[in-house]
């Protein structure tokens, strides 16, 4: 057990004494949580809280012309413009400004949009009272919207969605208006003034949570445990080059000239990585509870779960160990492993579910999701901090990825057994 | 004399290869001699010694190491050997001490007996103002010390040396060859490497020229000089023996 210790020593000191190492393991992590948490968090304000520069075109003078100017402004999303560098807006220059990005959205209301909308009420009113059968086809009215073109097609639907509600809202306002003043004309006894009641129907958003407990799922809940995963896994890379590094300067074979098992050495290795691994995770969740609310972010709240935490977090990081051993143990040079190990990392991160959710990928992708260690971690952490599950719901994948890390590390002590047999 | 290492009919052929690297060697070494094993550039030399310290396997063959069978006894034979590479093993972000402390403490020395041994041979090879000075602010001399240290701490009963002096400075060189003598004299058995003749001639109780994965020819450096009237030295009896076409 000796021999333990003075291996696990040395790997103590070589990882302290490593600077540009600690930096990469430590500050690298946290940067890409807070920016990749900042980014996420900024862009579902962007929809609500920005202002985004709106180019309107309206040719309708008449009543709807000037509820959907209204409503468009009023909706504090958009900032409303109707000139272009003093220039009254034409289709042309619309057109123009917006495919250059100058504007992202342009609208164009068409000339007697009004109108065209009053000659559809006078026609129902008419044909109910008269008990007319009614054409089918009647005058619609065409709103143009342009998009910039370099816009994302998430962010246009998002946009789209929100141009639809004000449209619907002022388009079902302008028609019971309309009803209510052809009625009026029509009916012998006049109908009274009736105000539109809002909000009728009501939608209460809130999160199915399977414990009494609220939490409120929200981009640092979402971003810290995925980007922690990633980071976790960039351990790989690290761990890869320094067994790379003791065989190419021979101190690995002066090892094994030793009395020493070959297990010692290995474990030595796992354990300092993962006394690593835990000090970042416990870092990054630090980062999250206590820095992030004064960079505007929301807290994050651990849950109530620490065993179904402590041992996600373990069987995750010895996952990316037993990973980063393999690695080491087969790459023959420093670059190869480097190049390996990130790339791998961050192909298992796409198809994991750490950029892009698992359930809006294609089937076949999330079939194959299924297969990524990051993805087992994610899903585990998912259960901890969003859906306040308990400690056995995450036993499934926790036991994957400790299976993930015993055939790895079975792996690399075959290949290591059988590389100094063969040689 | 008692034998410390027998090797009998030795083959080994790399995988993909069709010429081999050992081709039926045979060689007994004595306990207690400073034995050179010489040859070119892709002799077998470091195959050979590979092999004696069970870092390779081998096709065919016999390798007894006091009296312990390779590869059966492998564990066995480690705790009897030591072996210095011809590369700095060592990490160069410790200090020397540290990295003494590491490789002994494997070795399975302890405390007081692993800090006595430790500065007693930094104090033996000129290193004791250094120790705590990281390894890789040192210069070539003083990493090849530091190297051999580590080979030596735990007082081996046979020691590997693959080309110790190679890139050396004169007193370096000095140094660790009167070090190499002074471990021969307290009984350690040397199994030494080098493309220095002269320093072969000087330190080596016997040598072996290895050719084509061969024992070329072997003896005492003096007689084997003798018996060849035309050579005045080992290097030109070595010429003689190899050839002087380059190898690769």
């Amino acid at each position: 057990m000796n021999k333990f210790r003075f291996l696990v020593y040395k790997d103590f000191l070589l990882l302290v004494r490593d600077k540009a190492g600690l930096a990469m393991m430590f500050l690298m992590p946290m940067l890409l949580v807070i920016i990749m948490t900042y980014l996420q968090d900024s862009t579902f304000h962007a929809v609500h809280e920005s202002h985004i520069p709106l180019l309107l075109l309206n040719r309708d003078t008449d009543s709807l012309g000037v509820a959907i100017e209204k409503q468009i402004a009023q909706s504090g999303i958009f900032d409303v413009r109707k000139t272009i560098n003093g220039e009254p807006v034409t289709k042309e220059n619309l057109v123009m400004a917006v495919a250059k990005g100058d504007y992202m959205v342009g609208i164009i209301v068409p000339e007697q949009a009004t109108l065209h909308i009053r000659k559809n009420v006078k026609r129902y009113v008419a044909g109910a009272f008269n008990g007319k059968a009614l054409s089918s086809v009647a005058d619609s009215v065409q709103i143009a919207i342009y998009f910039d073109p370099a816009i994302k097609s998430s962010f246009r639907t998002t946009l789209m969605s929100s141009l639809r509600e004000y449209a619907v809202r002022t388009e079902s306002d302008f028609i019971f208006n309309e009803i209510i003043a052809e009625v009026n004309r029509l009916s012998p006894v006049p109908v009274a003034d009736v105000q539109l009641a809002r909000n009728q129907v009501i939608f209460t958003e809130q999160y199915a949570s399977l414990k009494e407990r609220d939490k409120i799922p929200n981009s640092t809940q979402h971003n810290v445990p995925a980007w922690s995963m990633f980071a976790i896994f960039f351990i790989t890379i690290s761990l890869s080059g320094n067994i790379i590094k003791e065989r190419d300067d021979g101190s690995y074979t002066r090892l094994r000239l030793m009395p020493c098992p070959y297990a010692f050495y290995l474990f030595s290795k796992i354990a300092v990585y993962f006394g690593v691994c835990v000090l970042q995770f416990a870092a990054l969740m630090l980062l999250g509870v206590f820095v992030f609310p004064y960079l505007g972010l929301p807290s994050l709240d651990f849950g109530i779960d620490y065993f179904a935490l402590s041992f996600t977090c373990a069987s995750s990081a010895l996952a990316a160990i037993g990973y980063g051993v393999l690695i080491g143990k087969v790459a023959v040079t420093h670059q190869q492993a480097a190049i390996f190990a990130s790339i791998s990392v961050v192909i298992m991160a796409a198809i994991g579910g750490v950029w892009i959710p698992v359930f809006v990928m294609p089937h076949v992708m999330r079939l194959i999701s299924h297969v990524s260690p990051l993805n087992w971690g994610l899903e585990s952490f998912y259960a901890v901090f969003v859906r306040n599950e308990n400690g056995m719901s995450v036993l499934p994948e926790c036991a994957a990825s400790l299976l993930f890390f015993g055939l790895c590390t079975g792996a690399a002590i075959w290949y290591n057994k059988r590389k100094r047999i063969d040689l | 004399m008692q034998a410390a290492i027998v090797i009998k009919n030795l083959k080994k052929t790399y995988r993909g290869n069709t010429c081999p690297a050992i081709n039926g060697l045979s060689l007994s070494i004595a306990q207690g001699m400073v034995f050179g094993l010489l040859g070119p550039n892709g002799a077998g030399k470091t195959t050979l010694i590979n092999i004696l310290c069970g870092l390779r396997s081998f096709d065919e063959g016999e390798v007894n190491i006091h009296g312990y069978s390779l590869p059966l006894q492998w564990k066995e034979i480690k705790t009897l050997i030591g072996f210095v590479p011809q590369e700095i093993a060592l990490y160069p972000m410790l200090t020397a001490y540290e990295n003494l402390k590491f490789f002994g403490g494997i070795f399975g020395l302890r405390g007081a007996v692993l800090d006595s041994s430790i500065n007693e041979l930094l104090f033996q090879f000129g290193l004791e103002q250094s120790k705590h000075r990281y390894l890789k602010n040192f210069s070539g001399g003083m990493k090849r010390r530091v190297n051999l240290i580590a080979g030596i701490l735990h007082r081996p009963e046979i020691l590997f040396l693959d080309e110790p002096t190679a890139g050396v400075d004169v007193q370096s060189k000095n140094v660790i060859l009167e070090s190499l003598r002074e471990i021969n004299r307290q009984g350690t058995t040397i199994i030494y490497t080098s493309h220095y003749m002269e320093e072969a001639e000087m330190l080596c109780s016997r040598v072996a020229f290895i050719d084509e994965g061969k024992v070329a020819c072997e003896g005492n450096p003096p007689e084997m000089i003798k018996q060849q009237p035309d050579c005045a030295s080992l290097e030109m009896l070595y010429l003689q023996l190899t050839g002087k076409k380059l190898r690769d």
